[in-house]
């Protein structure tokens, strides 16, 4: 039985329809990331589990049982906050013991559910501190003891890192993981952060005006993304989507044939219709053989060096050379496609041709 | 004050340019505070020669000794303000807070109508409406006491201090609030634990403001009280006899009768300017 079930969600507000349809099935002590770009529905969709919102019509079941009319707490979900929301007039123990002290709970009996979830969170010395006295990591850290304190059998995270820097951001993800890993907690998380998504999540649901677009693994979604917005979304740099044209051994991309591999190829044989191309940076080679291009542009990160060259026929290729490379605008290159790499997508749909039986032809 | 003035000025030309105006505008507002203060320090002789006689020999604190001693009207006129005022600011916050919250927060229908004409009872020049809250407050046998004056102030003040604390509450961030139904707060204890708590600058704004309308109202006074109730207001116009105007003592009468008000404001004044400065938004 699902941790929460979500069973054709629409929710309107006004004439806006926010969220169309969505339905989507969370195991018990999986960490699902709704992911998505601003205005895709993610949150409003966390708002329903939590019991913020209501959905226009379709049902939402947690453990079997339907919860659509249940307030937050009857629902036994903890949430933390894009803006952390904690309380600015209470302390921090006052903050994360405030859902005990509304349940009646006495004084010394918080102080003592509060105390070991503070020392986890290494809090223990602010217990006393006003929230406009803590650093942001603190605060946040402050935000997600108020969410564990209640031992919620679900917890719900909107866009909790978007305020930190980059460093803590990082650092706030491995403890949040971590925090998973040891409390095994059902847990949902938004994020239009791709990166974020792919290392945090058990499974991931991309999703763009208000559908879910594919719901799989970070590999799964990352190897094998539904459509062209999934394979673009994910992975940095983007992949760069190409029109190709049919060919003798596969496709042609301007005057260049492309050769693919074998279940590309059985792939496009199945398929009547136009065909988009993509490939990842690093599954594009340069080297002295090969497709000739030029170099546009070549960006050193330090590990790799993202090179972006011309395509044939139009339109550009990023290419990811590991280690720093020596590369100058206008300089002549050689470029090589893994076809096994190759992902086709039809090109009305946008939807991938399937090349494996994990997918199936939509 | 001084803290905006520096941060936001930069150039010593700008500076010096917002110092002259805040000076101006300091002189201006306290210039005739002074002059009250100083004439009812004054012999009604020094103070009635053109022009007024300032040479120290006019100084005296007879004005206040008459005023407390001559008029046992004043110490009743204090009473009875003090009471109306603090009466009408308590109703104004207890009334109008939860009332400000549930037309900011609650999906009420017909919520934006309802708030016109909270601000509709504002509209009507107090001359329209006297006449029938004299015959309501005589038929209740209210005339001349310090509930009808109470009654009528929260009607003006009422709407204000609704709209006041209605925009503060807007602006609470709703995560917080969002954050306190997570936590399993109902709406109630959601505007009583957390928005109440963080709105007490705006509680005080509002408070102030009520209390200085309820103790300078002089219009409804008049009209509503005789003798019992009389408010401060009225027993300083008495001052002004037919015959002869007792400057001296009306000032000293006034200056008396401002003075909780100033003591309010002081008192207050840090509270009041630190929460609109700081904000809560942080939060």
């Amino acid at each position: 039985m699902s941790a929460i079930s979500l069973q054709g969600i629409v929710k309107r507000f006004g004439e806006t329809e926010v969220c169309r349809d969505i339905s989507l099935d969370i195991a018990k002590g999986e960490f699902m990331t709704l992911l998505g770009s601003s205005g895709c529905g993610k949150t409003t969709t966390l708002n329903m589990i939590a019991g913020l919102e209501h959905p226009t019509s379709g049902d939402i079941l947690m453990d079997g049982a339907r919860v659509n009319d249940l307030a937050p707490i009857a629902r036994g979900i903890a949430m933390v906050f894009q803006n952390y929301a904690l309380y600015p007039h209470m302390t921090v123990a006052d903050n994360i013991g405030f859902s005990l002290r509304l349940k009646g709970m006495p004084r010394d009996e918080i102080a003592r559910k509060v105390q070991p979830v503070a020392a986890a969170l290494e809090l223990s010395h602010v217990l006393g501190r006003f929230p406009a006295q803590l650093s942001g990591g603190q605060q946040q850290r402050v935000a997600i003891g108020r969410a564990i304190v209640r031992e919620p059998k679900v917890f719900l995270f909107d866009e909790p890192f978007s305020n930190l820097d980059a460093a803590l951001r990082l650092r706030m993800r491995g403890e949040v993981k971590e925090l998973h890993g040891r409390l095994g907690v059902t847990s949902v998380f938004v994020t239009h952060d791709q990166e974020e998504a792919m290392s945090i999540s058990d499974r991931i649901a991309v999703m763009r005006q208000g559908v879910i677009e594919q719901v799989g693994t970070p590999e799964e979604i990352y190897a094998r993304p539904a459509t062209t917005y999934v394979a673009t979304f994910i992975g940095s740099p983007q992949v760069d989507v190409l029109a190709v044209e049919r060919g003798s051994e596969g496709v042609r991309l301007g005057q260049v044939d492309i050769p693919l591999g074998e279940a590309a190829r059985a792939a496009l044989r199945r398929h009547d219709g136009a065909v988009d191309l993509a490939i990842r940076p690093e599954h594009v080679r340069l080297g002295d053989t090969g497709i000739a291009s030029t170099v546009r542009l070549s960006q050193p990160i330090g590990y790799a060096t993202i090179v972006t060259v011309d395509a044939p026929g139009g339109g550009m290729i990023s290419v990811r050379v590991p280690g720093l490379v020596k590369l100058v605008p206008g300089e002549a290159v050689h470029m090589h496609l893994d076809p096994e790499q190759i992902m086709l997508f039809d090109r009305a749909s946008g939807r991938r041709l399937a090349t494996d039986p994990l997918v199936p032809e939509g | 004050m001084v803290r905006y003035v520096t941060s936001g000025a930069t150039s010593v030309t700008e500076r010096s340019l917002v110092g002259v105006g805040i000076v101006l505008f300091v002189l201006w507002n306290t210039a005739p505070l002074a002059w009250l203060v100083t004439s009812s320090l004054m012999h009604q002789q020094a103070l009635t020669t053109t022009p007024p006689d300032f040479s120290p020999a006019s100084f005296t604190l007879s004005n206040y000794t008459e005023v407390f001693n001559s008029a046992a009207q004043l110490g009743r006129g204090l009473l009875n303000s003090i009471i109306i005022a603090v009466g009408t600011t308590a109703l104004s916050i207890v009334l109008g807070a939860p009332a400000a919250y549930a037309l900011a927060r609650l999906p009420l229908p017909g919520r934006d109508h309802l708030l016109l004409m909270v601000l509709a009872a504002q509209m009507f020049p107090a001359v329209v409406v006297v006449i029938p809250l004299f015959i309501a407050a005589s038929k209740l046998g209210l005339i001349d006491t310090r509930i009808s004056l109470i009654l009528v102030y929260l009607t003006f003040n009422l709407p204000v201090v609704i709209w006041v604390l209605r925009g503060f509450f807007l602006g609470v961030p709703k995560g917080l609030e969002r954050a306190a139904e997570v936590d399993g707060a109902s709406t109630w204890q959601t505007f009583r634990l957390i928005v109440l708590p963080i709105s007490l600058p705006a509680l005080f704004a509002a408070s102030v403001f009520a209390f200085i309308e309820a103790w300078n109202e002089f219009f409804f006074a008049l009209i509503m009280t005789r003798q019992e109730s009389q408010t401060v207001p009225l027993v300083i116009s008495a001052f002004a006899g037919q015959y002869q105007t007792l400057f001296g003592q009306m000032m000293a009468a006034a200056a008396i009768s401002i003075a909780p008000v100033v003591f309010l404001a002081i008192l207050l004044r840090k509270t009041i300017l630190s929460g609109f400065a700081d904000g809560m938004l942080k939060g």
